[in-house]
């Protein structure tokens, strides 16, 4: 399998507080991986050990199967929480120092701003922007060199909703371009948006990792009503299809092991000579399913 | 290397602090030199004895050495700006490394350095040439080692300062601790310890490679006190700048950006 980065077992401790606990993860080219988890979660501190900025405690990575080089950096383009520009140097000023130090044509410039909507304003200087603006540029920039991966951590973050549908827009337009997109966010609602793979963090612990579509379906419920409810009840703790059950006023709301339907429910409870009256599957918010794997203790840690 | 150095210049001209500190340190130097050579002792004007061909240059570059401070403090301002804006953290991620950053500030550090040394040098042969009667080349450059002594210094009072700079990264903060450092502790520890010792500390070992002038007559006065000899003070002087790099990117390599 061909991985644009690979994490092991990587560690981070500040006093007092363990930020990253044995983090392994792999990320495939070619995807849009979302990196999620609420505030405090390891997020950053993940992007920031594996783009240089922050010491890791324990634990290795690798970009592109090699060690960070001159050369793995300048074949990445990332953003750090904030836009990081000079701010009495303009929007081409500042472009210009990023493309030296990346090693790219100064030709390179004009196309990204073009791309970001800020060709006018390269002239403006950085401290004039908006935030939105702060946060083009910074997309612009990472851009720059036309690299393969693209690093982003919260990039809507701030941004008026009118600014969140275009950086979103953008980051779909760059990942058809085929390139690698790894992006932090604290909204599953934009990782299942823009994110062809996530992961889950919490407290700097892996939750889950794997496909959106697997991860987010998996976890609907099922709900029955039955004129024999107890027996079905009963039935129902002892076979292996379900994973969690409650009594619910005169129904049975149920959670599927993986790889189980609501067929398979109604199947085995028929066979055993329980008929049901009603069957509803429950897509589950995206919020709740969201806590349910933060909650979820016994979710594998991939 | 010559493009990390035009990077560098990319920040700093456009940088209005850079332009206010040279100015600063141009124009009170001029404004010094003028006005001291039109000071009157006993009717006789001060410059006819002081800037004169050879000893001009040691009384040049002993002034000079006082607005080295400024020079710290503008290299204090443009690193830990680096640390407000961020963009040595983002530069890291977008591809220079750690040692990078700390020879990328070195080459700037000799830029200034070497632009001061060439400005003190041209006012010394401007004020030269007024003063000294009959003028030959061999007279012109004898002293003018001075002003290489005074590079070496300059460059000291800088380094120290990017030392500060990136143990401390908040420039109020930083900026106290190099004064205090340089005019505070340093002197008592200067007063406390013997003096076959003190000599050798970086203060002392950067102030003596620009020995005030006419200080013989004045140890007459008060006893000799211990100090290297300009010749004496390069080697320990670079010393000292060399480790105060090593400890910088020490500092930058053990802690997180």
């Amino acid at each position: 399998m061909n991985n644009i980065l690979e994490i092991h077992n990587l560690s981070k401790r500040y006093p007092g507080v363990q930020a990253l606990d044995k983090l392994n993860l792999a990320v495939e080219a070619g995807s849009t991986f979302g990196l999620l988890g609420p505030n405090g979660s390891g997020k950053t501190t993940t992007l920031g050990i594996v783009l240089d900025v922050l010491k890791a405690s324990e634990g290795s990575f690798s970009w592109f199967g090699q060690p960070l080089s001159r050369n793995t950096k300048r074949r990445i383009g990332a953003i750090l929480e904030t836009p990081n520009f000079y701010p009495y140097l303009s929007a081409a000023q500042n472009l210009k120092i990023v493309a030296d130090i990346k090693g790219v044509d100064h030709a390179g410039i004009d196309p990204v701003l073009e791309t970001v909507g800020l060709r006018a304003r390269r002239q403006s200087l950085f401290k004039e922007f908006s935030l939105g603006m702060k946060q083009r540029l910074a997309l612009g920039s990472a851009l720059l060199g036309n690299p393969e991966v693209l690093v982003l951590d919260e990039p809507t973050n701030g941004l008026d909703p009118e600014g969140i549908a275009e950086v979103r827009e953008l980051i779909r337009k760059v990942a058809g371009q085929g390139k690698t997109i790894i992006m932090a966010s604290h909204l599953l609602d934009e990782v299942q948006k823009v994110c062809t793979h996530m992961a889950v963090l919490q407290k700097g612990k892996l939750k889950v990792s794997g496909r959106v579509d697997t991860i987010l379906n998996q976890h609907d419920q099922v709900i029955i009503s039955t004129g024999s409810l107890e027996k079905a009840f009963v039935y129902l703790q002892q076979i292996p299809q379900v994973k969690q059950i409650r009594k619910e006023n005169n129904e049975l709301v149920l959670s599927l092991a993986d790889g189980f339907s609501s067929a398979d429910v109604n199947q085995v409870l028929f066979s055993q000579g329980i008929v049901l009256s009603q069957l509803t599957v429950r897509k589950k918010s995206l919020e709740s399913q969201f806590l349910d794997i933060i909650r979820d203790q016994t979710t594998p840690t991939v | 290397m010559i493009q990390h150095f035009a990077t560098e210049l990319r920040k700093l001209l456009p940088y209005r602090t850079f332009w206010l500190f040279l100015l600063l340190y141009m124009g009170l130097l001029l404004l010094i030199i003028f006005s001291a050579s039109h000071v009157q002792i006993n009717n006789q004007a001060v410059g006819a004895n002081l800037y004169v061909f050879p000893d001009i240059w040691a009384t040049l570059t002993y002034i000079a050495s006082n607005f080295n401070l400024l020079l710290g403090i503008l290299f204090i301002s443009l690193i830990t700006d680096e640390y407000a804006f961020r963009t040595i953290r983002q530069q890291v991620i977008d591809g220079l490394f750690r040692a990078d950053i700390i020879m990328n500030k070195f080459w700037v550090v000799l830029f200034i350095g070497a632009l001061c040394s060439l400005y003190v040098f041209s006012l010394g042969l401007s004020f030269g040439l007024q003063h000294t009667p009959t003028v030959t080349l061999a007279k012109v450059l004898s002293g003018s080692m001075h002003v290489v002594y005074y590079l070496v210094q300059a460059l000291g009072y800088m380094s120290i300062a990017v030392f500060f700079a990136f143990l401390i990264r908040r420039n109020g903060l930083a900026i106290i601790a190099y004064l205090v450092y340089t005019k505070i502790i340093e002197p008592l520890i200067h007063w406390q310890v013997p003096d076959e010792l003190d000599k050798y500390f970086p203060m002392k070992v950067f102030s003596s490679l620009t020995p005030m002038p006419g200080r013989e007559v004045f140890e007459a006065i008060t006893g000799p006190s211990v100090q290297l000899s300009p010749q004496q003070a390069v080697v320990p002087a670079l010393a000292y700048i060399i480790l105060f790099y090593l400890l910088s990117y020490l500092l930058l390599k053990m802690r997180d950006l």
